[in-house]
């Protein structure tokens, strides 16, 4: 028995921390439902949307008459002509900013949140782990997403030609984002962590793009739009090169260095619960 | 150097002070009782030290370092409110996610250990949403045990909990303090209780430490009172002040407070035809001192 003038206290280093952390968030993803149902949620969108468009006598006509349009638009277009420009990959950060709030809320919701800051973990932990953790989780869907479109274009007989280059580095950059989204939706999840539905609605509203989408209807389709998450996820398109990877990667990194120093401000600052 | 040491510690919520410049010390090994009425300032001392609130004024130290010290924290458990358990996933999985947290290794062996201690390990895979509440509050002690913590914060763990239920507590409670050189700082309301683990107390009011003292020096200070109950009750208390310095009117009694002698005090109303037909010889408990102590300070 540890005798009471004869106490230890190791030192708690930020990589114990944070090994820590993500080990507890990394098990929490795979011992839940939540990860594997949206993971089939991102499956199923393109399913649905190419094989109920795609299908011989539909009624509203194929969406897509390529399947990689299923993934990204043709050219960087932040305002949309057409539902179809809408309907690509970037739906799945839209989604995975509900998986987000959900993950987060059920933290707060059954106090696990207190267990973790009662020991070691500090704020900043947190928001790193939750950070990364769900990135991962948005781009497995994403790959998820990507497994059946091809499936479903196979199933319906579309086309598959495309410049494999351009494909690859429009996945890299779509894969990418998925960092910058989740830091966005783990700091809007932190700001309303006491009102779980204001922080699926929140994650919902931004997810969409929407704010984005009205300044560039506003100020035309200008390459400035590129430094927020929304405008680098459409640049990453059947037209991008190294250079649009590049971009996806800073932008995406850039903003989740923001939002993890903001989100960790307010944590700091503020009362659990 | 102290388990737990708070000065002037202030926390307000909406401007107004829940803690007004606590001071508490808590030594190490100890159990501390910590007393007061609702709203006292009880739990958000708790949740100050835990971390889940931020503070407007004053120091914490745990242990001699300050208390946002990781490798300290690391040794902190507490059950504050609830288990923070999820529902949906078993007591098992719930504890592997806090091994998983603190990096303990040989996970299994510490969940059982654990497990054991609070008489849980039949029940591992039981989900969490399927315990009773006595179970939950057992599960949420087991998960503030995990990495042998020096420190264990408990908020009213024995609320709600039927007698055996506080029985069990109890025992687990004593257990952790006494083999686990764990200190254990405990609120309730329940004083009884209290009373038989608590090795010191605090008795918090309005947000201040209104007394601190060791069980030693409550038992020390805990007055030696005979009790009578009589038919007519002010003729009693009327006769004995004759006599005796301290005699009040307390629960429908009669009572003679400092004063052995309980023969000489039956002759002395019988001589003058008053017929005890209740005699008790008694101490202050906790619950009585405490009463008294409020009434004081509201006396001031």
């Amino acid at each position: 028995m540890e005798k009471a003038n004869n106490l230890k206290f190791d030192a708690s280093t930020f990589v114990k921390r944070i090994k820590g952390m993500l080990s507890v968030d990394f098990y929490r993803l795979f011992h839940t439902p939540l990860f594997y149902i949206f993971i089939a949620i991102a499956a199923i969108i393109p399913a649905m949307i190419i094989g109920t468009t795609g299908m011989q006598g539909s009624e509203t006509g194929a969406l897509f008459t390529n399947v990689w349009q299923a993934i990204a638009v043709e050219k960087p277009l932040y305002v949309i002509e057409n539902i179809g420009q809408y309907a690509n990959m970037n739906m799945v950060f839209i989604f995975g900013g509900i998986m987000v709030s959900i993950f987060i809320g059920h933290d707060y919701k059954s106090g696990y949140v207190k267990q973790l800051f009662t020991t070691h973990s500090k704020k900043q932990d947190y928001i790193i782990s939750k950070t990364l953790v769900c990135a991962f989780a948005m781009a497995c869907m994403c790959l998820a997403y990507l497994l059946a479109t091809i499936l479903a274009g196979l199933f319906v007989g579309l086309s598959f030609s495309v410049n494999a280059g351009s494909l690859i580095c429009a996945l890299l950059g779509k894969l990418f984002m998925s960092l910058g989204w989740a830091s966005l939706y783990v700091f809007l999840n932190i700001i309303f962590r006491k009102r779980f539905w204001i922080s699926i609605a929140s994650s919902f509203f931004f997810g969409t793009g929407i704010l984005i989408i009205g300044a560039a209807a506003i100020l035309g389709n200008s390459a400035i739009l590129n430094i927020f998450l929304y405008g680098s996820s459409v640049y990453a398109c059947l037209s991008s090169n190294f250079v649009s990877v590049l971009v996806c990667l800073v932008v995406s990194v850039a903003w989740s260095v923001i939002y993890g120093f903001l989100g960790t401000y307010i944590l700091n600052k503020s009362d659990v619960y | 150097m102290n388990a737990i040491e708070i000065k002037g510690l202030k926390k307000s919520f909406r401007g107004m002070y829940a803690l007004n410049g606590l001071d508490m010390t808590v030594p190490i090994g100890s159990i501390y009782g910590f007393i007061g009425e609702n709203g006292s300032g009880k739990s958000t001392t708790e949740k100050l030290i835990c971390g889940h609130l931020v503070k407007d004024a004053g120091s914490i130290k745990l242990f001699g370092k300050d208390y946002t010290d990781a490798g300290v924290r690391a040794r902190v458990g507490a059950l504050i409110e609830n288990a923070g358990c999820f529902a949906g996933s078993s007591i098992y999985t719930n504890l592997k996610m806090q091994t998983l947290n603190l990096g303990i290794k040989n996970a299994d062996e510490e969940i059982m250990r654990v497990l054991k201690i609070v008489r849980m390990e039949e029940h591992k895979e039981l989900k969490f949403k399927k315990c009773s509440l006595g179970m939950k509050q057992r599960v949420g002690i087991a998960m503030a045990l995990l990495g042998n913590p020096a420190l264990l914060i408990l908020d009213e763990p024995i609320n709600g909990l039927d007698t055996d239920g506080m029985r069990i507590m109890r025992e687990i409670l004593v257990d952790i303090s006494q083999k686990y050189n764990c200190t254990v700082l405990i609120s309730s309301h329940i004083l009884g209780e209290l009373e038989k683990i608590a090795t010191h107390y605090g008795i918090i009011r309005q947000g201040k430490m209104v007394q601190e003292l060791s069980a030693k020096e409550m038992e020390e200070r805990a007055r030696v009172f005979v009790s009578f109950k009589v038919n007519n009750l002010q003729d009693a208390i009327s006769l004995l002040k004759k006599k005796y310095a301290n005699v009040k009117e307390e629960f429908g009694y009669a009572r003679v407070y400092d004063e052995e002698n309980v023969d000489e005090i039956v002759k002395y109303l019988i001589e003058n035809n008053i017929v005890p037909a209740e005699i008790k010889k008694n101490k202050v408990g906790l619950e009585e001192y405490y009463i008294q102590l409020m009434s004081q300070k509201e006396g001031e």
